[in-house]
């Protein structure tokens, strides 16, 4: 029961990025095309995941004043293996991704999750806690990504889908300005559905 | 007794442990998935170069002729450990804006045509850009038949539209050097207006500039080669267009015929 709950709260009601607004900087940045933001939410998630894991893990054995030092090490080493396995087997998406899969490291949804939940809970907990969120992350990232796609390019993950009905792209759909504009709707139907996040 | 953990020489400790498996573990990663990164980034510079012909569907390594051009000659290269040198040279961006001699160039005939690709290296507004730039001889004159070029972080929707096809695509057809021998391919702003011009880029101006400063440094360091080029070329027309590889006597045979006819 506690553990469904720990898996479904961080997909909407607890959704990090848009209830904690957490990650808005790659959410940006990645959503031009479904597939890169994919990727990078996939990559999110393995990150999340296994930092959660092995930071739970640690926990009982963990000096505190180091504590933030050895989070940084073990995300930072996560994120260079997922860096290092798509410059090998997704070369494309690497590169469209650039830095952005090195500024995972400053993801805060990454630290945040190991502070707030890992160092508190048993490993496994804390690895479905760690998934949940890369996932509601991916979600909002993919949400995104398919308005911009679809209206900016006129396509979905590189299919033409618009253009064949004469669609002419519209190019304000690729700046990053209308990822926060989509951000913003997706808060607002997310609000309206869930009244209790609504402020008095 | 129960270990304090937060005494200093327990933090030591954990720190040496952490950072040496942390160390291995990564080290040995990059070193299992290097090759495999390496052939991504040398596949890229192919396929490049095939997009600069034109010729993006044909393997590179069945069809290009790899070159280097010393004091002005075309030099096959094709020793493996040359091969590799020149790759190497094309991914890194510095020397080969440095490079004077040795110099890289690729080498592809079609139907009688030769074509040539040379790299080109440059700076933009934000950072480097780069390219292959494919060329022929058209009437005698050295003519741009193909251009790819990239960048590093130029302005997207302005600078960055050097990356485009659409772009790409103007520079076919332009003719290197004008009648007094001069350089004269650029991105002009306000428009393209003679048989040399591209049209510029509203609002990356700078990034035209940098791509016309690129192209003139990039190719005068071939000028000598492409002037035998022109010269052979025009000999090759002036002699009937007789394929050079058919035995002399042949040839001969032929032209006698011609003017029996």
């Amino acid at each position: 029961m506690k553990l469904s709950k720990n898996f479904t709260n961080p997909l909407a009601a607890n959704n990090p990025v848009i209830v904690q607004i957490l990650g808005i900087c790659s959410a940006l940045a990645v959503t031009v095309k479904l597939e890169p933001a994919l990727v990078m939410g996939l990559s999110v998630t393995f990150v999340t995941a296994f930092s959660n894991l092995i930071m739970s893990l640690l926990r009982n054995g963990l000096p505190s004043r180091i504590r933030i030092i050895v989070q940084l090490v073990v995300i930072a080493t996560l994120v260079i293996v997922v860096d290092q396995f798509l410059r090998a087997y997704m070369y494309d998406v690497s590169k469209q991704l650039s830095v952005y899969v090195g500024l995972i490291i400053t993801n805060c949804i990454v630290m945040g999750r190991v502070e707030a939940f890992a160092l508190g809970n048993k490993p496994w907990d804390s690895f479905v806690d760690g998934v949940a969120n890369g996932i509601g992350y991916a979600l909002i990232l993919v949400i995104v990504a398919f308005f911009r796609e679809l209206f900016g390019s006129g396509t979905l993950f590189g299919f033409d889908v618009l253009a064949r009905f004469g669609y002419t792209n519209n190019a304000l759909m690729l700046f990053p300005p209308m990822a926060l504009i989509i951000i913003g709707c997706i808060i607002w139907v997310h609000r309206s559905i869930n009244k209790d996040l609504q402020e008095k | 007794m129960a270990i304090n953990k937060n005494s200093n020489v327990y933090i030591i400790i954990y720190t040496v442990v952490m950072v040496v498996i942390v160390g291995t573990l990564l080290a040995t990663l990059a070193t299992w998935l290097k090759p495999t990164q390496d052939a991504n980034v040398l596949n890229e510079q192919k396929v490049s170069i095939m997009k600069a012909f034109g010729e993006a569907d044909a393997n590179f390594d069945e069809v290009v002729t790899m070159g280097r051009i010393t004091a002005g000659e075309f030099v096959a290269v094709e020793e493996a450990a040359d091969v590799q040198a020149v790759f190497a040279l094309l991914g890194n961006r510095k020397a080969l804006g440095e490079a004077t001699d040795e110099l890289p160039i690729f080498k592809f005939e079609k139907d009688g045509v030769a074509k040539y690709v040379l790299p080109i290296v440059g700076k933009g507004l934000w950072g480097d850009i780069w390219g292959y730039v494919s060329l022929y001889v058209v009437d005698g004159k050295l003519t741009i038949s193909g251009i790819v070029m990239d960048h590093a972080g130029e302005t997207p929707g302005l600078g960055a539209e050097i990356a485009s096809a659409g772009v790409q695509g103007s520079f076919a057809d332009k003719v290197l050097y004008n009648e007094a021998g001069e350089f004269a391919v650029r991105m002009q702003k306000g428009g393209a207006q003679n048989e040399h011009q591209v049209d510029a880029i509203t609002g990356g101006t700078k990034t035209c500039d940098g791509v016309n400063a690129m192209l003139e440094t990039s190719i005068s360091k071939y000028k000598s080669f492409l002037d035998t080029l022109t010269v052979a070329v025009a000999e090759d027309t002036t002699a009937e267009e007789q394929p050079a590889e058919e035995p002399v006597e042949e040839a001969n045979v032929e032209s006698v015929n011609v003017e029996e006819e």
